[in-house]
């Protein structure tokens, strides 16, 4: 058959006189895209296209379909490719008509084969660029070129080149090129080089097609970058000027696209001088600048034009109406602000302004923003800005508080008013939102930590509030109560408190909220270090010793310190703190009660496994007895029951895995259970009319939470795992039962797969099959036997009624959950992800991938 | 042909916006409005200019109202009703959907509360909105077979947009009252770059710079945030369309962002009919409104019910939007009465308030007692806020645009004189556009653009379509003179691409015009090609030579290979970084050639009569016209050489 074809295919295309005939080409394709056919048959093919493809008498379609067998051919058989190459190579040169098609093969087949063996030379990649009529044949090409192995000179030069090229399409694509180039700039020698790229890029930021205009910021970018590294002292940072100027002039554009290239762009350039960068927040041409100027470069008037032409650049950037740009210029202003005081200050007001924008996403980088200051040590806050500042601790967004308390974190507060709003609106975060506490908590230690007199301050003011209400309860509910005492603790850890003493026994207050505030403060100090910490500090005062807490506080505050330039470098996530040596040294003072309780709170937290699988399985006693209940036909009081044990697990709460697991499983096994009842109403008492599609859903509701039962828990015990499987088959089994809704032999299969599953495990572990397995093996193998679709109504309902009784059933071991939680950040109602036209799925996402096991 | 602009209205003056554009023999109306400062005949513009037999159907191809401000529309109803004008009106959709509400509002206005004589009536003004078309944003729309219109997006308010009309190759942009920054629910101006003759801009804040609007929204949350969680009531008087809503967005946000629940009132009537307006054309809008439409329409406040009287005195704080905008009278000053005399309430006034109201006495001084009238006297002893947002651009954003549209010719119109002289001097200065400032009744001549149609011959299209750039190398003196180009040196390095440059324009009486690529002009001419090359032949010293014999000036072969090897060598480490090729018997520097001149009479050799007794040596060049600064150089550099140090001594042979 193979030979056959080929033998006609052949036939078709050495006729030098009619071209091949479509059906001759279409069996040439399969013969070669078929993995089977013999080397030998692929040879030929290859010779013989080879040799057409000299063939000057081929009409143009002929040689672009060859060149599309070609193509073809190099793509199934790789190992071929580079012969393929040479073949088109140095047959191209014959057919300057089809350059287009030339273009393409040549550029499609580089792709299949390393870059090493399919260099096509310089002179042919030239000749072919100068010879396509066609702009998309120019454009391949130039796109392709560093994959053809042209040499950087000739790309450079053609690229160059074809930026003067009338199609808009073939100019961004050598622009693109371009900037692909300058990464192997070191290539060439001397400045001028680089010097009229940049100004050619330049000019194109006038180009009449935006895609252009971008293309040409990031060239005149990353160009610019190389002339400034090439440039020294004075001339260096005139060159980064220059630079920054001219991109500036973009900022006004129309189009949002270009716009945002353009503030990409500005945050890239470093070294920028500060009266350029002050001009740029201001959109008013600034009377200082012009003065300093006067005996400047350039007359009065062209230094206005030229202030004019960046004036406002950045405050254009953030009021700007689309969000890409506004948060684009609050990244690259963040890169700026570091570097000049004066700007630092003035930018401070604009970035707080933008804590009020409508976007999300735009808020945020603003915090980034000043988060970036803060670690930079140029934050430095007024009181003008604190009703903005404060208000993103109130956000109703989670990610901005949580990058607003960040700030806080580093911030340096001048007087006491401004420490006293901040705690104050910590506090309110507080109690706003209570599940923010650990992180409050740890932000207050911070806080007080650097801010040490103004915390002793705030304490004294609100001891009243802190003290016991009544015959010595504290008010050890309240949060604020809470906040206080972390407040308190932290404040003799700082360098600047000077004379104001924290009354002792806030120490010993704060030793009963020791796995509280222990938690809070994990990333700076862990427990032992802390407890060690409190309790020598509460006892300084009955003991008169305060020598002894001074010998104690570098120990302390060392871990904390550590930490903070831990916390310094990685800003989003400190790392645990491992205390070694430290604490065995503080350790000697505790006093045996406190190490007691410290012992007695981990004890009680182990405890507390043994404790959640007691409640639990005493729900799941009750679920049997709400069993009871349906077989006795009363559904609804059943689910009531249900539906309250369901609520009875919700109260329960969970802080290890084990015992989370063991509630995600309760709640399921409730979830199914409810199912249960329910289908046992339609189809057992037929209590119900018959709404075959109502039963339909229920019954796909319930398979699948048995598939998660059993999917998606691990650790189950055997006895576990033959309950879950038994459930399933009496699943299957009240589906059988209900004929009208189908017979399908899927369930048939999956019941009998379940009751060998279930054998094996019984033979395993040497336990009698229950009653209803057996029942149901009986009923599947006479159903084998008599080989009828209708003797499946042996299932009988009574025969279910009679053989399915809930078995006590209780948890013991550690059963896990598997889960994952996908987080999109960047991803709401307000800004929702676009999607990506042709890729069917969203972009930008990060993934945080969080195993439970 | 010329553009002939006649300024009806707003010619040095705001308020009455009418511009009557000859475009190529086409007639537009641009605007249509009426003065709200005058009452006499100075409400109108002066039609008759337009056409003193009043026959407007024939004298106008078209009207073009640019959006609904009564300064912009109020004077159509008059023009088409009672002047009789029956031909298209173009406006956009909005436009045409809001402006009957205000022109409705205000001939209410005129005749019930004022008493006085109507100018048109109801029926006037929907008779006259039925021959208005309505038109889309970017849509193109051919008004008749030679002009073309397209509507601008403009920010302003809602529905304003900016017109573009071309006639032939002539075109023009007229902006109408437009913004240049976002506000909170309206978009910033956008317009694609255009080739314009005639950009005709206002000019309402010709000298002034905005800063960012974000610190007075900021102070203004602020001071409503403070009055709320005090108990106090704020009262925010507006007019129904545009501020209200920008407002109340800016408040539902951040009641929403913050978690608020105090509530947020809208007095009924057009404020409530203007919010179903904004909920339906939410394409007009801004970016963010048009993200957040896939979730929720934004002008379906969260926070905002309706206002009822009886809540005026109700306990516990509330913010209260209520018509009109400087407490003139109606529903807001009503509010005021209750509200004034306690502290703890708030009244943001708007930025401007007409003498007279009760907004413009809040705004000068700090007032502790208003009297109303005889009767009534209110003590304010309530907080007073300010707030200044203004949908229109400031004059950066006018420069933005002039810029950015680069057109040939600007017209100044809509805003005070002497602001506008400056702003006309800096377009003029900055960006070298020739600007005019015509007053009303005024008219502007300016030169359009036209094109001739010529053929293209297949040889200037083919060359046209083939790449063909080369590499220049400009010597550092010749520096462009526009302004930013100014701050950085012209690259040493140009790209060229000559395609256009080959072509060559045949204009012959009586024939169309044609472009031809250079060699086809040969052909068609029957000429052949003339290159012009300039030749000199130069001498240089060469002392040793003497010594080889060669007396009689005849130099051999190898003599002149060597001769020519010593130039190459000077000429190599003089000028090193030209490449000079020797190609044997000359030497090439791009045209430039040079060889060894054996003639004793070179027609190029400029001396009498060779000097025979020193060794010189000729040396003849020649090169085209592009290189002549080049070849200078050389030549003057090898006239100095002195190459007998460096010749090898032949005789040892």
């Amino acid at each position: 058959m193979e030979h056959h074809l080929l033998h006609i295919c052949l036939q078709s295309l050495k006729d030098n006189n009619n071209p091949p005939s479509l059906q001759a080409l279409a069996s040439l394709r399969s013969l070669i895209i078929n993995p089977n056919t013999s080397d030998s048959t692929i040879y030929s093919i290859l010779e013989t296209l080879t040799h057409s493809l000299q063939l000057s008498t081929n009409s143009l379609t002929t040689h672009h379909h060859i060149l599309k067998l070609l193509t073809d051919l190099a793509s199934h058989r790789t190992h071929l490719s580079s012969q393929i190459l040479n073949s088109i190579h140095s047959s191209s040169l014959l057919f300057t008509e089809s350059t287009q098609i030339a273009a393409e093969s040549l550029t499609s087949l580089a792709s299949f084969s390393n870059s090493d063996q399919n260099k096509i030379g310089d002179q042919l990649f030239m000749s072919l660029c100068f010879a396509a009529t066609s702009a998309s044949a120019r454009l391949r090409l130039l796109r392709n070129g560093e994959r053809l192995g042209i040499g950087t000179h000739m790309l450079f030069t053609v690229f160059l080149g074809f930026t003067k090229d009338p199609y808009p399409y073939v100019r961004k694509a050598s622009l693109d090129g371009l900037l692909g180039l300058c990464k192997s700039c070191d290539l060439f020698e001397g400045i001028s080089v680089t010097e009229g790229c940049y100004c050619r890029a330049v000019e194109l930021l006038q180009d009449n097609e935006h895609s252009v205009r971008s293309a040409a910021i990031r060239v005149v970018c990353e160009w610019g970058q190389m002339l400034i590294a090439a440039k020294e002292g004075n001339d260096k940072i005139a060159q980064s000027n220059q630079v920054f100027v001219q991109i500036c002039s973009m900022v006004r554009d129309m189009s949002v696209e270009v716009r945002v290239e353009a503030f990409n762009a500005l945050g890239k350039i470093k070294l920028v001088s500060e009266d350029i960068l002050l001009q740029t927040i201001s959109k008013k041409v600034l009377a200082i600048l012009k003065e300093k100027n006067s005996h400047g470069q350039c007359t009065a008037e062209r230094f206005e034009i030229l202030a004019s032409s960046y004036a406002g650049a950045f405050m254009h950037g953030l009021e700007d109406e689309f969000h890409e740009v506004r948060k684009s210029a609050c990244n690259s202003l963040r890169i700026h602000t570091i570097l000049y005081a004066e700007f630092a200050r003035q930018s401070l007001s604009l970035l707080m302004d933008m804590l009020n924008d409508d976007s999300m996403a735009v808020r945020l980088e603003a915090l980034e923003a000043l988060h970036h200051m803060a670690t930079f040590d140029c934050l430095n806050v007024q009181e003008i800005h604190m009703h903005m500042f404060l208000g993103s601790l109130l956000d109703s967004c989670d990610l901005i508080r949580s990058t607003a308390r960040k700030i806080f974190k580093l911030v340096k507060l001048p007087d006491l008013k401004l420490f006293r709003l901040s705690i104050h609106g910590l506090l309110q975060n507080l109690e706003r939102y209570s599940k923010d506490e650990a992180d409050v908590f740890s932000v207050l230690f911070f806080m007080g930590r650097s801010h040490g007199n103004f915390a002793a301050h705030i304490v004294k003011e609100v001891s009243q509030e802190i003290e016991p209400v009544l015959e010595g309860q504290l008010g050890l509910d309240s949060a604020r109560v809470a906040a206080f005492l972390v407040l308190a603790i932290s404040a003799p850890l700082s360098q600047n408190q000077n004379g104001q003493i924290i009354p002792p026994r806030l120490f010993s207050y704060a030793v009963t909220l020791l796995g509280r505030i222990s938690c809070a403060l994990s990333e700076a100090v862990d427990q032992d270090t802390l407890l060690a910490y409190l309790s020598q500090c509460s006892r300084s005062s009955t003991l008169g010793a305060e020598v002894e807490v001074e010998s104690l506080l570098p120990v302390v505050d060392d871990v904390v310190l550590t930490c903070t330039k831990k916390d310094v470098n990685n800003p989003v996530e400190a790392p645990m703190l491992q205390t070694g040596n430290e604490t065995s040294k503080v350790q000697p003072v505790t006093s045996c009660e406190l190490e007691y309780l410290a012992t007695s709170i981990v004890e009680c937290q182990a405890d507390e496994l043994d404790e959640v699988m007691k409640s639990v399985n005493l729900i799941l006693a009750r679920v049997r007895d709400a069993w009871l209940l349906v077989q006795s036909r009363c559904t609804n009081v059943a689910l009531r029951a249900l539906r309250d044990c369901k609520r009875e697990l919700a109260l329960l709460t969970s802080t290890s895995l084990e015992s989370s697991g063991a509630m995600a499983f309760t709640l399921q096994y409730l979830q199914v259970m409810k199912l249960f009842a329910k289908i046992w109403e339609h189809a057992v008492w037929k209590i119900r009319s018959n709404e075959t599609g109502g039963l339909e859903y229920l019954f796909g509701k319930l398979d699948m939470r048995l598939r998660e039962l059993r999917y998606r828990y691990i650790g189950f015990s055997t006895e576990e795992e033959l309950y879950v499987l038994e459930l399933i088959a009496v699943a299957c089994m009240l589906r059988l039962s209900k004929v009208e809704i189908s017979f399908s032999p899927t369930t048939m299969k999956k019941l009998s797969a379940i009751i060998s599953h279930i054998e094996i495990l019984n033979d395993k572990g040497s336990i009698e099959p229950s009653n209803i397995l057996m029942d149901a093996k009986k009923t599947m193998n006479e159903i084998e036997s008599s080989k009828a679709g209708i003797s499946c109504s042996l299932f009988l309902i009574t025969n279910l009624d009679d053989f399915f009784t809930l078995k006590q059933f209780s948890l013991c071991s550690r059963v896990r959950h598997i889960n994952a939680e996908l987080n999109v950040p960047g991803n709401d109602s307000e800004n929702p992800l676009s999607f990506c036209l042709w890729t069917t799925c969203g972009y930008t996402s990060g993934y945080y991938f969080i195993q439970c096991q | 042909m010329a553009i002939e602009c006649l300024v009806l209205g707003a010619g040095q003056e705001v308020g009455k916006s009418c511009v009557v554009v000859t475009i190529n023999g086409k007639r537009i109306m641009f605007d249509c409005g009426m003065h709200m400062g005058y009452d006499d005949h100075r409400r109108y513009p002066d039609f008759s200019l337009i056409s003193k037999s009043r026959d407007f159907d024939h004298s106008l191809d078209c009207v073009i109202i640019t959006h609904f401000h009564l300064d912009h529309v109020g004077a159509l109803p008059y023009f088409t009703e009672v002047c009789g004008y029956n031909g298209p009106i173009y406006m956009t959709y909005p436009t045409k959907a809001l402006a009957p509400l205000m022109l409705e509002d205000f001939r209410k206005v005129l005749v019930d509360r004022r008493g006085e004589e109507e100018q048109f009536t109801s029926l006037h003004i929907s008779q006259c909105m039925q021959k208005v078309i309505a038109i889309d944003l970017k849509q193109t729309l051919q008004v008749d077979d030679d002009l073309q219109i397209r509507a601008y997006y403009a920010g302003h308010v809602l529905g304003a947009a900016m017109f573009y009309a071309k006639v032939g190759e002539s075109a023009m942009v007229y902006t109408g009252d437009y913004n240049m920054t976002p506000d909170r629910h309206l978009g910033a101006a956008q317009i694609d770059r255009l080739e314009l003759d005639l950009l005709i801009t206002e000019s309402t804040y010709a000298t002034t710079i905005r800063d960012s609007k974000y610190a007075r929204e900021r102070e203004f949350l602020k001071a409503v945030h403070e009055c709320v969680a005090g108990g106090g009531k704020v009262l925010i008087p507006t007019f129904a369309l545009g501020r209200a809503q920008e407002l109340c967005i800016l408040l539902d946000d951040y009641w929403e962002r913050m978690n608020l629940k105090v509530p947020i009132y809208f007095s009924a009537g057009l404020t409530i009919q203007a919010n179903m307006y904004y909920k339906i054309l939410i394409s007009w809008t801004s970016q963010k409104i048009k993200e957040t439409y896939a979730t929720r329409n934004a002008f379906d406040f969260k926070h905002v019910h309706n206002f009822d009287r009886s809540l005026i005195n109700a306990p516990g704080p509330c913010v209260l939007f209520a018509t009109p905008g400087m407490i003139s009278g109606g529903f807001s000053l009503e509010v005021f009465k209750q509200w004034a005399p306690c502290e703890m309430n708030l009244i943001t006034l708007p930025g401007y308030c007409v003498a007279g109201t009760v907004g413009h006495k809040l705004m000068s001084g700090k007032p502790t007692k208003i009297v109303l009238d005889k009767d009534t006297q209110i003590d304010v002893r309530c907080q007073i806020h300010q707030l200044s947002f203004s949908p229109h651009t400031d004059s950066k954003g006018i420069m933005d645009l002039a810029r950015f549209l680069s057109p040939k010719n600007v017209i100044l119109v809509h805003g005070e004189k002497p602001k506008m002289v400056s702003l006309k001097e800096r377009i003029q200065s900055e960006l070298r556009i020739p600007c005019y400032l015509p007053a009303n009744c005024d008219t502007v001549h300016i030169p359009s653009t036209t094109y001739v149609k010529a053929h293209a011959s297949n040889a200037f299209i083919r060359s046209c379509l083939n790449p063909n750039f080369r590499f220049l190398k400009r010597s550092k003196e010749e520096n462009s003179d526009q302004v930013l180009r100014n701050t950085n040196s012209t690259a040493p390095l140009q790209v060229n691409d000559e395609r256009v440059a080959e072509g060559i324009l045949i204009m012959e009486k009586g024939k169309k015009a044609r472009v031809v690529h250079q060699d086809d002009l040969l052909l068609m001419l029957r000429q052949k090609k003339h290159d012009i090359q300039f030749g000199y032949c130069c001498a240089a010293q060469l002392d040793n030579l003497e010594e080889t014999g060669n007396r009689d000036g005849a130099l051999s072969h190898s003599d002149k290979c060597s001769c020519l090897q010593l130039l190459f060598k000077e000429l190599s480490t003089y000028f090193s970084g030209v490449n000079i090729q020797d190609l044997g018997e000359h030497l090439q520097v791009e045209s430039f050639q040079v060889s060894v001149c054996l003639k004793d009479n070179c027609p190029y050799r400029i001396i009498d009569s060779p000097r025979k007794e020193a060794a010189t040596i000729f040396y003849c060049c020649s090169w085209s016209a592009a290189d002549e600064k080049l070849a200078r150089e050389i030549i003057s550099a090898i006239e100095r050489f002195n190459l007998s140090d460096n010749l090898p001594c032949k005789n040892s042979k």
